[in-house]
C-alpha cells in the first residue's frame, strides 16, 4: 500500500501542467474559471488543440487513438484541467458514442464518424430521454421504421444537451413496436441535425441557462447505413454506454476545485466581522465535506484500479456516480450558503464571454445559486441516483 | 499509487484467520464474555506465537520491522472475529512510547506477548482531550510520585505495568507497576467485552521515560497511531455487519417475498455499501500516514479518517439493526456484538466530534 505518485506520473504532471500552461487560450480560461458559459466556438477550439496533442479521446483504445492512461494518470489529468480552468470535453461523441462505434460499429462508420469525434469538427447530441421514457427509458416511443434503404423516424427527444449546437445525434429508437419486451425491439442510429423534419426548441432550466432541448422527429428519413450494429439490438449498446463510462464519473477533479474555491469563498466572506471560514458551524461543514471527498478521491482510484483487473464495471460506475455526485452537490449548496444574501441577485450570464453588466456581489456570489440549481441535475441525469441503487443492488442483493 | 496489500501481509492475514477461526469462535467470544474475563492468555500466547506481536517492532528486538499497514492488517481481522486481547494497548502504544522514548529494551517482551502494558492520557472531566495533565508528578530522587486519575484506560485492567501521562513541568510520561503501592485501579469490561479500568493515583512511585515536560508530541503520536488501529479494527467488524445484513436481506421473507426485494431496504443497503467503501479508503490512508514524520500530515489524515469512520460505523450500526429488526436487539446474536465493537472504537483515542474539529482547525 503506498499512496504516494511514482516519478513517471509526477512527470506526467508536470506534463500535463507545461500542456495547459502553453496551449490553453486566456479567453477559454477565463470563461471556466468565471463558472460561465463556453460558446460554441470556444468549445470546438479547445477540443481541437487537445486533439492536436492527441489528449482529445484519452480512454479510446490506442489503436484507435486514445492515450493508454492508468485511472490515475488520468486523474492527474483531470485534476490539472480543473485546477488550471481548461475546459472538460464534452461527454457525447468521446465518451459516449466513441466507444460505442468502436466495439459495435461497422469499418466504414467507424472510418466516417471516429476522425470528427477525436478532433472536435463533428458536434454529437444524445437522443436518449423522451418525454414518457425518463428512467424506464426501454419504453420509448420514436420509432424508426425501415422503407427501401432508408428508416423514416416519427417522434421526440428531450434533455438534449447543447443540441442547439449540434451536427449530430445518435438515437435510440424503436424499430420492432411488436417485440416481447420494450428492451428488445429498440435500435441505435445516428442522424444529422439538419435532415428535414427535425425542429429543436430550448429548454430554460431553473438557472436561467439554455442548456438542455427538445428535439421533434416528423418523418425524418435516415440512410440505413446509418444504423449502428444490428437492428433491434440497440438497447446492449446503449446499457454499454452508460456503464463504459466510469473512469472519471466521481468528478473528483471538479470537486476538488471547487472546495478549493469554496475555502476561498469563505475566506472572503465576513461573519461578525471575522472571515466566515473562522466560524465553528461553518468550518464544521467545510471539513465534513472535505473529509468525504478525500475519502471519495481514495475510492475512485481504487475502484477503478480494481475495475481494470475485472471487477464488474456496473457496480463501480454506479457507485461512484451516487457518491460523486452527492459530494459535488454539497460544496455548490456550501458555496451558495456562503454567499449569504448575495447569492440571492439574480445575474445568470455573468462570466459569459461578452457580459458587460455590472456585478452585484461578487461574480461568485452571483455564480453561486444558478450553478446549486443547475447541479440538481448531476443525481438526475445519465441514470438517476436512485436507478443507480437499483443497479447496485440488484447485483449485490439479487433483487 | 497502490492499494493492496503486500503479499506478507497477506499471508499474516490468512493465517492469523485460520488461527482465529479454530481458536475464537463467536461462541468462545460469548463463552468469555459470560465467564466476565477480557483476556484469555492461551489465546494472547498463540496470537505471539504467530509473531503479530512482533511484526510491527524494530529487528533489534526480535521484531520484523513492520509499518502501520501491517498493523490494519491484523486489527482488522481482529475486529472481524471480536478479539478483546490487548493487542492495540501493547503493540501500538506502549511498544511506540518505549521506542519514542529510548527504552527499546522493553520491546523484546512485548514481541514475545509476555509483559503487558497499558497508556492512559485522558481524565475524568477532560473528555477527549489527550493532553490533559491534571494528574501531577513529583521529583523524588531517581523516581517520581504522582497523583491523578487516568480514566477508561484501554488494557489496564490486565496490564502488568501502566504507562501514564502527568505534568512535571509540561507533559511527561511515566512507567508504574500496576502492583505498586498508591495505584487503585477499578477494572470493568468495555461494552463489547475489552476490558479497561480507571487508573486511580495517590503518591506511586513512576519512573519517567523519556524526558520531563517533553511528552506531547510523542502522546499525540501515540494516540494517532491508536487511532488508526481502531479505524482498521471497525473496518474489519463492519464487514461482517455488512455481510450478515446482506444474507438477512436475501434469505428474510415478510409478505411472501424476501425483505431486501422492498426498494425502501435495498436502497438504504446500497448507501452503506458506499459508506463501506469510503470508511476503507480512509482507513487504509490512516494506516499509510499513521507514522508520518510530518505531525501535521499524520494528524489531519488520522482525524479525517476517525470521524468519518466514526460517524458512518454509527449509521451502519444503526441502519444494520434497523433493518434485521427484532432480531438484531437479541445479544444472543453476532450483530450487536459488532455494533458494540464500533461503538467502543468510535469513542476511544478521540471521538468524531474531537477529530472533526481537530480537522477543520487543521
Amino acid at each position: 500500500m503506498d499512496f504516494s505518485l511514482t516519478s513517471a506520473q509526477t512527470a506526467f504532471r508536470n506534463e500535463v501542467r507545461a500542456f495547459l500552461n502553453d496551449k490553453l487560450p486566456d479567453d477559454v480560461r477565463d470563461v471556466t474559471k468565471a463558472k460561465g458559459h463556453l460558446n460554441k466556438e470556444q468549445y470546438k477550439r479547445w477540443h481541437g488543440i487537445l486533439a492536436e496533442k492527441g489528449w482529445s479521446t484519452p480512454l479510446w483504445p490506442v489503436e484507435h487513438g486514445g492515450t493508454g492512461w492508468s485511472p490515475v494518470e488520468y486523474a492527474i489529468f483531470d485534476e490539472e484541467c480543473h485546477a488550471m480552468g481548461a475546459p472538460r470535453v464534452l461527454p457525447f461523441s468521446v465518451s459516449m458514442l466513441g466507444p460505442v462505434l468502436i466495439n459495435f460499429g461497422n469499418d466504414e462508420q467507424k472510418k466516417r464518424f471516429l476522425p470528427g469525434i477525436q478532433d472536435g469538427s463533428d458536434w454529437w447530441c444524445q437522443g436518449f430521454s423522451e418525454p414518457g421514457a425518463g428512467s424506464d427509458l426501454a419504453s420509448l416511443k420514436t420509432t424508426a421504421i425501415r422503407d427501401g434503404d432508408e428508416y423514416v423516424v416519427n417522434g421526440q427527444k428531450t434533455w438534449t444537451t447543447l443540441g442547439q449546437h449540434a451536427d449530430w445525434i445518435f438515437c435510440l429508437v424503436r424499430t420492432d413496436p411488436n417485440a416481447a419486451k420494450p428492451q428488445t425491439g429498440i435500435s441505435f442510429i445516428l442522424v444529422h441535425m439538419d435532415t428535414p423534419g427535425i425542429e429543436i426548441r430550448p429548454i430554460i432550466t431553473l438557472d436561467g441557462g439554455h442548456e438542455v432541448n427538445e428535439v421533434w422527429f416528423t418523418d425524418v428519413r435516415v440512410p440505413a447505413d446509418q444504423l449502428v450494429g444490428q437492428e433491434n439490438m440497440g438497447w446492449n449498446y446503449a446499457k454499454f454506454l452508460l456503464q463504459n463510462e466510469r473512469i472519471g464519473i466521481a468528478g473528483v477533479g471538479i470537486s476538488k476545485n471547487e472546495l478549493a474555491g469554496l475555502k476561498r469563498l469563505a475566506s472572503a466572506e465576513k461573519k461578525n466581522g471575522k472571515p466566515l471560514i473562522e466560524d465553528a458551524s461553518f468550518k464544521t461543514k467545510i471539513a465534513e465535506i472535505e473529509i468525504e471527498l478525500r475519502a471519495m478521491d481514495i475510492t475512485n482510484k481504487r475502484m477503478l484500479i480494481e475495475a481494470e483487473r475485472g471487477m464488474d464495471p456496473g457496480p463501480v460506475s454506479s457507485m461512484l456516480k451516487i457518491r460523486g455526485s452527492e459530494v459535488a452537490q454539497r460544496i455548490y449548496e456550501l458555496k451558495m450558503e456562503a454567499s449569504g444574501l448575495y447569492a440571492l441577485p439574480f445575474q445568470p450570464h455573468a462570466g459569459d464571454a461578452g457580459w458587460n453588466d455590472e456585478l452585484i456581489g461578487s461574480l461568485t456570489n452571483a455564480k453561486s445559486a444558478p450553478i446549486y440549481l443547475n447541479t440538481r441535475k448531476i443525481s438526475i441525469f445519465g441514470g438517476s441516483n436512485e436507478i443507480q441503487r437499483s443497479i447496485i443492488s440488484k447485483m449485490v442483493l439479487g433483487f | 499509487m497502490n492499494f493492496d496489500f503486500s503479499e506478507e501481509q497477506k499471508m499474516l492475514v490468512q493465517s492469523l484467520e485460520r488461527t482465529l477461526a479454530k481458536t475464537y469462535t463467536f461462541e468462545d467470544y460469548r463463552e468469555q464474555l459470560e465467564a466476565n474475563a477480557t483476556h484469555a492468555p492461551e489465546l494472547w500466547a498463540s496470537l505471539a506465537e504467530l509473531g503479530i506481536m512482533a511484526m510491527p517492532l524494530p529487528e533489534s528486538a526480535g521484531g520484523f520491522d513492520g509499518n502501520h499497514v501491517d498493523i490494519m492488517a491484523v486489527c482488522t481481522e481482529l475486529g472481524r472475529r471480536l478479539v478483546p486481547e490487548p493487542y492495540v494497548s501493547n503493540v501500538v502504544l506502549a511498544a511506540y512510547i518505549f521506542e519514542a522514548t529510548g527504552n527499546d529494551d522493553k520491546l523484546a517482551d512485548i514481541a514475545m506477548g509476555e509483559t503487558k502494558y497499558a497508556a492512559g492520557f485522558y481524565e475524568p472531566g477532560e473528555r477527549h482531550n489527550v493532553l490533559a495533565l491534571n494528574t501531577t508528578a513529583t521529583a523524588n530522587g531517581d523516581t517520581y510520585k504522582i497523583t491523578g486519575h487516568k480514566a477508561v484506560v484501554l488494557g489496564a485492567d490486565t496490564a502488568d505495568h501502566l504507562i501514564v501521562s502527568a505534568d512535571a513541568g509540561g507533559a511527561s510520561l511515566f512507567l508504574i507497576p500496576a502492583d505498586a503501592d498508591g495505584v487503585t485501579l477499578r477494572k470493568y469490561p468495555l461494552l463489547d467485552g475489552r476490558g479497561a479500568a480507571d487508573i486511580i493515583l495517590d503518591g506511586a512511585t513512576g519512573v519517567l521515560l523519556g524526558n520531563a515536560g517533553e511528552a506531547a508530541d510523542i502522546i499525540e503520536a501515540a494516540a494517532d497511531r491508536a487511532a488508526a488501529a481502531l479505524c482498521a479494527d471497525t473496518i474489519g467488524a463492519i464487514e461482517e455487519v455488512k455481510e450478515l445484513t446482506q444474507e438477512y436481506l436475501r434469505t428474510r421473507t415478510q409478505f411472501g417475498r424476501p425483505i431486501g426485494s422492498f426498494q425502501v431496504l435495498a436502497h438504504r443497503m446500497v448507501d452503506l455499501l458506499v459508506e463501506y467503501e469510503q470508511m476503507k479508503s480512509i482507513a487504509m490512508e490512516a494506516a499509510v500516514e499513521a507514522r508520518n514524520e510530518d505531525a501535521a500530515v499524520r494528524a489531519q489524515a488520522i482525524s479525517a479518517a476517525k470521524a468519518k469512520i466514526g460517524a458512518a460505523s454509527r449509521l451502519f450500526g444503526q441502519e444494520s439493526i434497523q433493518m434485521h429488526g427484532g432480531i438484531g436487539m437479541t445479544d444472543e446474536y453476532s450483530l450487536g456484538a459488532y455494533v458494540k465493537r464500533m461503538m467502543v472504537n468510535e469513542t476511544l483515542f478521540g471521538d468524531t466530534d474531537y477529530h472533526l474539529h481537530r480537522f477543520a482547525n487543521s
